[in-house]
C-alpha cells in the first residue's frame, strides 16, 4: 500500500513547504541529496493513506495476493514472503546510543561555552609555559576545573534523563502478541511478527489486529479504532465496501487496533512498517524536531555573554598593548578576560533548577522526558488537544433521558458517587419503570465477573460502549440488571445492525409466566416509525402530531448536544404467544408494529470534571486551546462547548447563519470567533487558508481530522510563531506530538508510540495537569531569570580586579581560586534557591511570553547585573582590598604601578608606605589575604543581591522571606566563606587566609546600598509603569 | 532575643574574636606571622649569585659601587645627629620625636670599606652585607644574631662582622618611615675567604639565618627569605 501512495491526488497543501528550506543550501552537496531523499519520503508519508484493496471484490483480492480464501497461504509460501518482507513489526525509532546521548549532554548549548573557556585556558597556559620557566598554573587549573564542571553537569543531566526514560521503559508492554492464521487449511497460533502479506487471519473479540486486514467474512465484528482515529466508539466491521476512504470503510481492519467483539476473517494486505499504523510511526520518527524554547534562549544568552566577553577582552587587549605590554602577555590577558566572563557555575545552576522543577512537575503528574521541556510548557501559547481521553473520560455515559415529554439530566461526573439520580428525574413515573426495563433487558452488554467490590462506574463490561453505558446507568439508578434478566428471560432477539438500525428482543413477563413482551431500542426515527402510541406517566395514548413534534424537538436538542440518542419502545404481545412459542426472527412470526413509544436516552463521552476549569485557566493565561479530534463535528463541538473551548456566547458561522436564517455564505466568517473545521474541508485548504483560520478565530475545533492533518495544523500554528503543545494518546497523534514544541502523551491510555514521540507524559491523563505544568514552566522561566541575574552579577567583581591589575598595575585583588570558590561554591546554593521562589503575581493571568521579544536574558538583565549591581559589588571588594593593604602598610596611592616589583620573586625588601620592608612571600600572603577578603566581600554583597533578585517588580517587603531554601542559601554561603577562610590548612591548600573580623564588615555598607538602590529602582518602576527606568532596567 | 541570651552571645563573640586574633601575642589563629626578611647587598643581577674575576676589576666594580652607595648613610659624618644608644637593650620611645641609633660603619670591620675600599673583592675575599627588613614594632627577644654557614664543605671560611653576627637590640623597635627619620637598619657583613687561593675557580654557597631569638622565625616552608637568606659566591682567579 505504500506503493499505492504515488497514485494519490496531490492537492497543494499536501506539498507542505519544507519548514527550513534555506538552511539546506548551506550543507554539502552529498548531504543535501541524502536529505532531499529523506524529505521526499517524509512528504510521501504526510499524504493521506491511499488504499485500493477495500474496493476489490473477494475474487480480485484472492488473485492479487494469490491466496486461497479458505485455505490461506501454504506454510512454505508464507515462509518465502516472510523472508522477502521481513517480520511484521514496526521498525523502532532509531535509538541513539547511550554514548551519543551522553555526548549530546556534554557538548550542547551551554557546555560549549565552558569548553571554549577551558580550551582558551589551556592555550594561555601553553603560551605561558613556553614563555616562562615557572608559569603560574592558574590557567591550567581553571581549564581543568571548567572541563570537570562540564563533565559533572553532563553526567548529572544525562542521569536525570536516563531516570525518566527508565520510567518510560516500564510502560512498555513486553508480552508477545499472538495471532491466529490459517495456512494450508490449518488454524495455527503464531507470533504476530511472523504474519505475512496474504495470510488468512482470524480475529475475535479481545484480540489485537495483527496486521492491516481486508475482511472476507465477519460475525458481529466490532473494532476499536480509537488509537488510530481517535474515535472512541467501536466500529462495525464487515466484508462490505462502504466508503471510499479506507479509514472509514467497513471492510478494513488496522494493525494494532483492537477487536472488541465478534469474529472476523481477513486477508493481510500490509504488515509492519507499510501498515497505516506503521506509516504513522515512520512519519513520526522521521520528523525533524526543532529546538526547545529554552535551548533557543540559552543560545541567545551565550551570544550575549560572548559578545560582552569579546568586547571586554578586545578592548583591554588593545589597552594593554597601548600600555606597553608585550604581544604574548596581552594575548594572555585577552584570554584571561574572556574566560573570566564565563559563568562557570551557571550551567550547573540551570540544570539543577530545571531538575527541581521536573521533580515538582512529576509529583503533579507531569513526567518530563527531557529537562529542557520543563520550561517549554510555560512558553506555550497554543495547546492542540485531542478530545477523547484527554478532555473526556473516554467512557460512554448516559447524559440525558427523555420521557413523559421531559428531558432529565443524568449524572455524568467521573466519580458518580453522589446519589443525585433520585432527585434529578422522576423515578416514580411508570414510564421510567418501563424505560429502565427495556434499557436493561434489550441490552447485550454485561459486567465482567468478579468486580462486585468496584463502584459501578468503574466496572469493566463486555459489549458496545452505548449498551455498557445503559447497563451501568440502569444498574445504578434502577436495580440489578442481572436479577431483572433472570426474572425476564430472553426468548428471541434481533441484534443491532447498520441496515435495521434497531435491536429487538422478546422476554417473558415476570408477573405472568405466560405472556411475552417485545422490547426494542434503536435510532429514534426508526423507533418512532414502529410506534402508534406513546406512554405518558404510565398511560398509553395514541400517537399524535403534538407528540411527534415534541419528539422531534427533544431529538434535535439532544442530538445538538453531540449526544448519541437511542429511542425505546415496547409491545405486550397478545397471550396467543404463550410460553414455549417459537419466535422466528428470520421469518418474523409475531407482530412488530403498533408499538408503544416510551422515551429517549442519550449518551456521551462526558468531559472530565476538571477540564472546564483548566481550559478557562488556560484562556486567562492567554493560551489558545484548539481541539483536534478524529471525532464527528457535532460531538466535538458539543464537548468543546462543554469544556469551554468554545466559550459560552460564542458562535460559529454556522450557528450565526442558523440563527439569522440566512445562508452561510452571507455570514462574514471573521465575525465568528469560534469555528469548527471539518477534516474534509481542511484537506482542500491551502496553507494560507489554514493560517487565515488560525489567525482569525480564537476558538477552533478541528473534527474528523486524519493524523497527517493534525501534523499540518501543528505546523500551521508554528508558522504563525506560536509555541505549540499537543496532547494526544493515540498512534494517530504521534506525528503531531513529535512535531509540537512539546508533545504531551497520556500515561494511562496513551499508546507506546505516542509516549515515545512525546516530551512529556501526563501520568493521570488529566488535561488539568497541563495547567500545573504551564504554571511551573512559567515560574521556572521567571526564576531562571532571577537566578541568572544573581549569578552574573558576581562576574563584575570577578573581572574588574584583573582589569585593574592590568591597567593600574596594582597587586591582583582577586585570584582564580577565589573566583572559582564564588562561582562553584558560595554562589551555587543561593542561585538554586531562587528556583524555589514563589511567583510575584498571578503568572496564570498574563499572556504567554513572546519568544521573539521576551528573552530569558536580555541586555537589560546584563545591564543591571553587570553595569549596576555588579559595579557596586566591585566597589565593595576594592574597598575591602584597599583597607587591608592600607592596614598592612600599603596606601592605595603607593600601590599604583607597584605590580612589577610586587611580582618579582627576588625583590625581598619591597618597601611599603611606612618604610617597612616585605619579602616576596610576605607580600604574597598579604595578597592572598586580600583575595580572601575580596571573596568574602563579594559573598556579603551577594546577600543583598540574592534578596533583591527575589523580585523583579515587587518590593521584597511585599514578597516576604518565605523561601526557606533561600535563607538556608545565605547561611550556607556565609558558613562556606568562613570555613574557607578559617580552616587551618587552607593557606597551603587554596591559599586562603584567615581574616580579621573587622574586614568582614567592610562590604556591609555596600550590601545595604545594593538593597536600597534596587528597592528604589523597583519602586520607581512600579510608580511609573512603562517609564524610562522600566524600559531600561526591567529584565 | 532576651537580654541574657544577648550577653552570652557577646561573650562567645569575644571568645571567638580572641581566637581569631590575639592582640597581646599578635597571633592569628595560633600562627605568629612576624619576622625579618633577610636580604643581601649588593644585589646581584642574576638571582643571588655573585660572580667575579679577581684579576678583572671591572667584573666587581658594580658590586663595590653599590656597597659604597649603600653604606653612604652609615658614614660617621652622616650619623653625627643620631643618638648613641645604650647597647643590649630595646630602644623604646614614646615620641613625639623619635631618635635613631647610630650604627658606626666601623662595626663592619674589614667590610666597612674604610680600610679596604674594594671590600675584599680585589683579594678574592668578597664582602656581602646581610640586612634585616624593617618591620614596624617588631621587638626581638633574646640575643638575635646572624649566623652564616658555608654549605659547600671546607672550600671557604666565613667571617661575620660585628663578631658573631650580633645584632644589637637597641635598633628596635622601628617606628616607621615618617616618625623614625634617618633610622639605620643594623647590618651584618659576611666575608668569604676561600681556602684554596690557588685554584682558578672558587665557589661557595652561604646560608645566613637569624638565631638566638625565640620570636623570630627562620624555618618557613614557603618563604625562603624569612629569617634566612642563601647566596652563592663564585670567584675566578
Amino acid at each position: 500500500m505504500g506503493r499505492g501512495g504515488k497514485k494519490g491526488t496531490v492537492t497543494p497543501h499536501e506539498q507542505n513547504p519544507s519548514p527550513r528550506p534555506k538552511r539546506e543550501s548551506n550543507t554539502g552537496k552529498r548531504r543535501k541529496m541524502k536529505r532531499k531523499k529523506k524529505k521526499t519520503d517524509l512528504e510521501e508519508l504526510k499524504k493521506e493513506v491511499v488504499l485500493e484493496d477495500h474496493k476489490l471484490t473477494l475474487e480480485e483480492l484472492s488473485a492479487k495476493y494469490s491466496v486461497d480464501l479458505t485455505m490461506g497461504l501454504s506454510p512454505r509460501r508464507a515462509q518465502e514472503i516472510l523472508r522477502q518482507d521481513g517480520p511484521n513489526t514496526l521498525t523502532p525509532p532509531p535509538t541513539t546510543s547511550k554514548w551519543f546521548k551522553f555526548c549530546k549532554h556534554l557538548f550542547s548549548g551551554f557546555s560549549i561555552l565552558l569548553w571554549v573557556g577551558a580550551i582558551l585556558c589551556f592555550v594561555a597556559y601553553g603560551i605561558q609555559f613556553h614563555q616562562k620557566e615557572e608559569p603560574t598554573k592558574d590557567n591550567l587549573y581553571l581549564g581543568i576545573v571548567l572541563a570537570v564542571v562540564v563533565i559533572i553537569t553532563g553526567c548529572f543531566s544525562y542521569y536525570q534523563e536516563a531516570k525518566s526514560s527508565k520510567i518510560m521503559e516500564s510502560f512498555r508492554n513486553m508480552v508477545p502478541q499472538q495471532a491466529l492464521v490459517i495456512r494450508g487449511g490449518e488454524k495455527i497460533q503464531i507470533n504476530v511478527e511472523n504474519v505475512v502479506v496474504g495470510d488468512l487471519v482470524e480475529v475475535k473479540g479481545g484480540d489485537r489486529i495483527p496486521a492491516d486486514l481486508r475482511l472476507i467474512s465477519s460475525q458481529g465484528c466490532k473494532v476499536d479504532n480509537s488509537s488510530l482515529t481517535g474515535e472512541s466508539e467501536p466500529q462495525t466491521r464487515s466484508p462490505e465496501f462502504t466508503h471510499e476512504n479506507p479509514l472509514e470503510t467497513h471492510n478494513i481492519c488496522f494493525f494494532s487496533t483492537n477487536c472488541v467483539e465478534g469474529t472476523a476473517q481477513g486477508i493481510v494486505i500490509a504488515t509492519g512498517d507499510s501498515t497505516v499504523m506503521g506509516r504513522i510511526a515512520s512519519l513520526t520518527s522521521g520528523l525533524a524536531v526543532g529546538k526547545t524554547p529554552i535551548a533557543v534562549e540559552i543560545e541567545h544568552f551565550i551570544h550575549l555573554i560572548t559578545a560582552v566577553a569579546i568586547f571586554f577582552g578586545v578592548s583591554f587587549f588593545g589597552l594593554s598593548l597601548i600600555l606597553g605590554y608585550g604581544w604574548l602577555e596581552s594575548v594572555i590577558f585577552l584570554i584571561g578576560i574572556i574566560v573570566a566572563n564565563v559563568p562557570e557555575g551557571l550551567l550547573a545552576t540551570v540544570t539543577v533548577c530545571l531538575t527541581l522543577t521536573a521533580k515538582r512537575m512529576a509529583q503533579k503528574n507531569c513526567l518530563v522526558k527531557n529537562l529542557e521541556a520543563v520550561e517549554t510548557l510555560g512558553s506555550t501559547s497554543t495547546i492542540c488537544s485531542d478530545k477523547t481521553g484527554t478532555l473526556t473520560q473516554n467512557r460512554m455515559t448516559v447524559a440525558h433521558i427523555w420521557f413523559d415529554k421531559t428531558i432529565y439530566k443524568a449524572d455524568t461526573s467521573e466519580e458518580q458517587t453522589a446519589d443525585l439520580s433520585g432527585k434529578t428525574f422522576a423515578k416514580g413515573s411508570a414510564t421510567w419503570f418501563i424505560l429502565a426495563r427495556i434499557a436493561g433487558l434489550c441490552n447485550r452488554a454485561d459486567f465482567k465477573a468478579h468486580q462486585e467490590t468496584l463502584p459501578i462506574a468503574k466496572r469493566a463490561t463486555t459489549g458496545d460502549a452505548s449498551e455498557s453505558a445503559l447497563l451501568k446507568f440502569i444498574e445504578q439508578t434502577y436495580s440489578s440488571v442481572k436479577e431483572m434478566r433472570e426474572k425476564n428471560p430472553k426468548v428471541a432477539e434481533i441484534p443491532f445492525n447498520s441496515t435495521n438500525k434497531y435491536q429487538m428482543s422478546i422476554h417473558l413477563q415476570d408477573d405472568s409466566n405466560q405472556t411475552h413482551v417485545l422490547m426494542m431500542k434503536g435510532a429514534p426515527e426508526r423507533i418512532l416509525e414502529f410506534c402508534s402510541s406513546y406512554l405518558l406517566k404510565g398511560v398509553e395514548y395514541p400517537m399524535d402530531d403534538e407528540m411527534r413534534k415534541d419528539f422531534q424537538k427533544a431529538y434535535m436538542e439532544l442530538g445538538g448536544l453531540g449526544e448519541r440518542v437511542l429511542g425505546f419502545c415496547f409491545l405486550n404481545l397478545p397471550s396467543t404467544f404463550s410460553k414455549g412459542f417459537k419466535f422466528n426472527t428470520d421469518e418474523i412470526n409475531f407482530p412488530m408494529d403498533n408499538l408503544c413509544f416510551v422515551g429517549l436516552v442519550s449518551m456521551i463521552d462526558p468531559p472530565r470534571a476538571a477540564v472546564p476549569d483548566a481550559v478557562s485557566k488556560c484562556r486567562s493565561a492567554g493560551i489558545k486551546v484548539i481541539m483536534v479530534t478524529g471525532d464527528h463535528p457535532i460531538t466535538a463541538k458539543a464537548i468543546a462547548k462543554g469544556v469551554g473551548i468554545i466559550s459560552e456566547g460564542n458562535e460559529t458561522a454556522e450557528d450565526m447563519a442558523a440563527q439569522l436564517q440566512v445562508p452561510i455564505s452571507q455570514i462574514n466568517t471573521r465575525e465568528a470567533k469560534a469555528c469548527v473545521v471539518h477534516g474534509s474541508d481542511l484537506k482542500d485548504m491551502t496553507a494560507e487558508q489554514l493560517d487565515e483560520i488560525l489567525k482569525n478565530h480564537t476558538e477552533i475545533v478541528f473534527a474528523r481530522t486524519s493524523p497527517q492533518q493534525k501534523l499540518i495544523i501543528v505546523e500551521g500554528c508554528q508558522r504563525l510563531g506560536a509555541i505549540v503543545a499537543v496532547t494526544g494518546d493515540g498512534v494517530n497523534d504521534s506525528p503531531a506530538l513529535k512535531k509540537a514544541d512539546i508533545g504531551i502523551a497520556m500515561g494511562i491510555t496513551g499508546s507506546d508510540v505516542s509516549k515515545q514521540a512525546a516530551n512529556m507524559i501526563l501520568l493521570d491523563d488529566n488535561f488539568a495537569s497541563i495547567v500545573t505544568g504551564v504554571e511551573e514552566g512559567r515560574l521556572i522561566f521567571d526564576n531562571l531569570k532571577k537566578s541568572i541575574a544573581y549569578t552574573l552579577t558576581s562576574n563584575i567583581p570577578e573581572i574588574t580586579p584583573f582589569l585593574l591589575f592590568i591597567i593600574a598595575n596594582i597587586p591582583l585583588p582577586l585570584g582564580t581560586i577565589t573566583i572559582l570558590c564564588i562561582d562553584l561554591g558560595t554562589d551555587m546554593v543561593p542561585a538554586i534557591s531562587l528556583a524555589y521562589e514563589s511567583a510575584e503575581s498571578d503568572i496564570m493571568k498574563r499572556a504567554p511570553r513572546n519568544p521573539r521579544s521576551d528573552n530569558l536574558v536580555n541586555h537589560r538583565l546584563i545591564g543591571m547585573a553587570y553595569g549596576q549591581i555588579g559595579m557596586i559589588q566591585a566597589l565593595a571588594g576594592f574597598f575591602t582590598y584597599f583597607v587591608i593593604l592600607a592596614e598592612n602598610g600599603f596606601k592605595p596611592i603607593d600601590l599604583l604601578g607597584i605590580r612589577l616589583n610586587w611580582e618579582d620573586r627576588f625583590f625581598n625588601d619591597l618597601e611599603d608606605s611606612y618604610g617597612q620592608q616585605w619579602t616576596y612571600e610576605q607580600r604574597k600572603v598579604l595578597e592572598f589575604t586580600c583575595h580572601t577578603a575580596f571573596f568574602v566581600s563579594i559573598v556579603i554583597a551577594q546577600w543583598a543581591d540574592l534578596i533583591i533578585c527575589k523580585t523583579r517588580h515587587n518590593s521584597v517587603f511585599h514578597q516576604g522571606m518565605k523561601n526557606k531554601i533561600l535563607i538556608f542559601g545565605i547561611m550556607e554561603e556565609t558558613f562556606l566563606a568562613a570555613f574557607l577562610s578559617y580552616t587551618p590548612g587552607m593557606d597551603t591548600a587554596l591559599r586562603m587566609y584567615p581574616l580579621k573580623l573587622s574586614w568582614w564588615f567592610c562590604a556591609t555598607p555596600y550590601s545595604i546600598l545594593i538593597f536600597i538602590y534596587d528597592e528604589v529602582r523597583k519602586l520607581i518602576i512600579r510608580r511609573h509603569p512603562g517609564g524610562w527606568l522600566e524600559r531600561e532596567t526591567y529584565y | 532575643m532576651t537580654k541574657k541570651e544577648k550577653k552570652s552571645f557577646n561573650q562567645s563573640l569575644a571568645e571567638w574574636k580572641l581566637f581569631i586574633y590575639n592582640p597581646t601575642t599578635g597571633e592569628f589563629l595560633g600562627r605568629t606571622a612576624k619576622s625579618w626578611g633577610l636580604t643581601v647587598f649588593p644585589k646581584p643581577l642574576t638571582a643571588l649569585e655573585y660572580s667575579f674575576t679577581v684579576s678583572d676589576p671591572r667584573s666587581y666594580q658594580g658590586y663595590i659601587e653599590d656597597l659604597r652607595k649603600f653604606l653612604k648613610p652609615y658614614d660617621l659624618e652622616e650619623q653625627k645627629n643620631l643618638t648613641a644608644c645604650p647597647d643590649g637593650a630595646l630602644f623604646e620611645q614614646k615620641g613625639p620625636v623619635y631618635g635613631a641609633c647610630q650604627f658606626p660603619v666601623a662595626l663592619l670591620q674589614a667590610c666597612s670599606g674604610v680600610d679596604d675600599p674594594e671590600f675584599g673583592y680585589s683579594i678574592g675575599n668578597p664582602c656581602v652585607l646581610v640586612k634585616m627588613n624593617r618591620i614596624i614594632g617588631l621587638k626581638p627577644q633574646g640575643e638575635p644574631r646572624i649566623e652564616c654557614i658555608s654549605k659547600s664543605e671546607n672550600t671557604a671560611a666565613l667571617s661575620t662582622y660585628p663578631p658573631n653576627g650580633l645584632i644589637d637590640l637597641k635598633y628596635f623597635p622601628y617606628y616607621g618611615k615618617k616618625l623614625h627619620v634617618s633610622y639605620l637598619q643594623p647590618l651584618v657583613a659576611v666575608q668569604v675567604s676561600f681556602n684554596a687561593t690557588s685554584s682558578t675557580v672558587n665557589e661557595v654557597t652561604v646560608e645566613c639565618k637569624i638565631d638566638g631569638s625565640p620570636n623570630l622565625k627562620n624555618q618557613d616552608d614557603r618563604d625562603k627569605f624569612l629569617g634566612r637568606v642563601v647566596f652563592k659566591v663564585t670567584a675566578r682567579a
